[in-house]
């Protein structure tokens, strides 16, 4: 638990800011771990890059194209629904 | 839009609605059921079926599942996520049958391996231990062009073919196709936390490699 003064118990490093990252990104750090990991990029030029690489990637692989379900296979399954329901 | 609740949360209007109308036969319901499903299918089918057409096979068959099982579907967790089950189920099964078991085991969830190369920070008794050597280069620099160009896109699909197998399932589940981390989880059966580990294993290795090519 934080002290009531406002300090935190905790002062990430780097490397911990770096195995932390996506927990960061994704949200599901508690609201105390957030401002103690907030408080280390805004002094550390080389985390807040880290945390844009990963977030970089993100959005890369969020671009990338998924498959689509085969013409073939998609006419099947339609048969078989039609099937289903009668 | 049926892609819209077939994403959804557990028990919304617009999933219960979309079920409601697959149970009674419409078929464009369907079709475009079938169409929102499938990216997150076949990547469950492909985590555990190396073969492409085995793991489409296993899509179809999970959809003759789906159909039979449709009336007793409850809507306790979200339908892509008994959908998910399912052929996870189907796949796992087909996977076996090729010898091959993905291991969710510790193994692949191991603490020993480093997440950036341990060498690029500073080591105790240094100042600042924990603290990067060199600082990682400011990707926000990049002209955008880059960022954005094909080639860095064909980067990224490389780097993520070649995670290891629940890495790679686990972040295309949740980064390409979009899944939330619950139904992912849920799906594969792993906790939570496993989950987490396993999707930042993956991103920081596929950040590794586009900052090969960046940084060249």
């Amino acid at each position: 638990m934080a002290e009531p003064s406002g300090e935190f118990q905790h002062d990430y490093t780097c490397q911990e800011v770096v195995a932390l990252a996506s927990e960061y990104i994704d949200g599901t750090m508690t609201a105390e771990q957030m401002t103690a990991f907030e408080l280390h990029l805004n002094f550390c030029d080389g985390c807040s890059s880290f945390v844009d690489q990963v977030r970089t990637t993100m959005a890369t692989a969020q671009r990338l194209s998924t498959d689509e379900i085969p013409g073939e296979m998609k006419a099947k399954l339609l048969t078989a629904f039609k099937d289903w329901h009668s | 839009m049926v892609s819209g609740s077939v994403g959804g949360v557990a028990g919304t209007a617009e999933e219960s609605e979309l079920v409601g109308r697959l149970r009674e036969g419409d078929e464009r319901a369907f079709e475009e059921a079938v169409d929102a499903l499938y990216p997150a299918m076949f990547a469950v089918a492909r985590g555990y079926v190396r073969v492409r057409s085995v793991a489409e096979e296993v899509v179809q068959d999970g959809w003759v599942a789906i159909l039979d099982g449709l009336e007793r579907f409850e809507g306790r967790s979200s339908l892509r996520t008994w959908v998910l089950q399912i052929v996870a189920n189907i796949a796992r099964d087909r996977g076996a049958r090729e010898g091959r078991s993905l291991p969710f085991s510790a193994l692949e969830v191991s603490e020993e391996e480093p997440l950036v190369e341990p060498e690029r920070f500073l080591r105790r008794g240094e100042p600042f231990p924990g603290g990067w050597k060199v600082f990682p280069t400011d990707w926000r620099t990049l002209p955008e062009s880059r960022v954005l160009a094909r080639e860095t896109r064909d980067v990224v699909d490389a780097a993520i073919t070649s995670l290891p197998d629940s890495q790679r399932l686990v972040m295309m589940l949740r980064d390409v196709v979009g899944c939330r981390a619950e139904e992912v989880s849920e799906a594969l059966g792993i906790t939570a936390a496993n989950e987490r580990v396993l999707l930042h294993r993956a991103r920081v290795r596929v950040r590794a490699e586009l900052e090969r090519y960046f940084d060249g």
